[in-house]
């Protein structure tokens, strides 16, 4: 199954105004099997607490290691300051770039009770925003 | 562009990329958004309810043909997306790996 997923991305978005946007298991296995190989970026959503962090490091080094051009990470479920300088700080002793920071949406839950997606429950939500402003500096400046 | 969005189980990695495709498809992108988690639940953070998501089949493994040239894909793309991808709100298209229920068997 992973081949024909490898394949797919691999014939995908042909032109400029294509994207293709693969969500896939955080498992190195999954990683290491390929099924990224010919992303042309990879961002690794962490969370501001150590296991996490360290989980998108490892994945980060697998990114690096199938060849991606770009591997980020981003923070999500940020609080408050002490949240966004444990990632920055994390982020600069392993050399990696921060491509967007997402706040803490307690909205969010409410959506996913509801079984609306987050950008339809709110599309104003901080959450929404934060993603907004990653699809401006990373998908289009990244181009 | 192709874009990978991996992160640990519960990080909102799924919210994240279901959010992102939506936004890229209101500024005019098409997109091809591809769940290949084991436990999909893209559809949800896109806006696909689950019913239509449970009716649309999953790839099939052969789709793969083996040529001199390697392993290629025996439909294109379009192909695929009309036969095996869902359209969702703002025309994003998903394309889905796995169903729960058959998790494990592809």
């Amino acid at each position: 199954m992973h081949a024909t997923v490898r394949s797919v991305i691999e014939v995908a978005s042909e032109g400029p105004a294509d994207v293709c946007i693969l969500d896939t298991e955080a498992s190195p296995e999954h990683l290491s099997r390929g099924t990224a190989m010919y992303a042309e970026a990879m961002l690794l959503v962490v969370e501001p607490y150590f296991k996490s962090l360290e989980t998108g490091r490892r994945m980060a080094a697998l990114g690096v290691d199938l060849g991606l051009p770009r591997v980020v990470l981003v923070a999500n479920k940020i609080r408050d300051e002490r949240d966004l300088a444990a990632v920055r700080q994390f982020a600069e002793q392993h050399s990696l770039e921060i491509a967007g920071v997402i706040p803490f949406d307690p909205a969010l839950n409410d959506a996913e009770r509801a079984e609306i997606a987050p950008i339809d429950h709110d599309p104003e939500s901080p959450m929404v925003l934060a993603v907004t402003e990653i699809a401006r500096t990373f998908v289009d400046g990244g181009k | 562009m192709k874009l990978v969005i991996a992160g640990k189980g519960g990080s909102g990695k799924t919210s994240i990329s279901g959010t992102l495709a939506r936004v890229l498809a209101r500024q005019g992108r098409r997109v091809l958004a591809i769940d290949a988690d084991s436990n999909p639940n893209l559809s949800l953070t896109l806006g696909i309810p689950s019913e239509r998501f449970n009716s649309v089949p999953t790839l099939p493994s052969n789709l793969l043909q083996r040529t001199s040239e390697g392993v290629q894909l025996s439909k294109t793309l379009d192909e695929i997306r009309s036969s095996h991808s869902l359209e969702g709100p703002d025309g994003v298209n998903l394309l889905v790996m796995a169903h729960p229920q058959h998790a494990g068997t592809g």
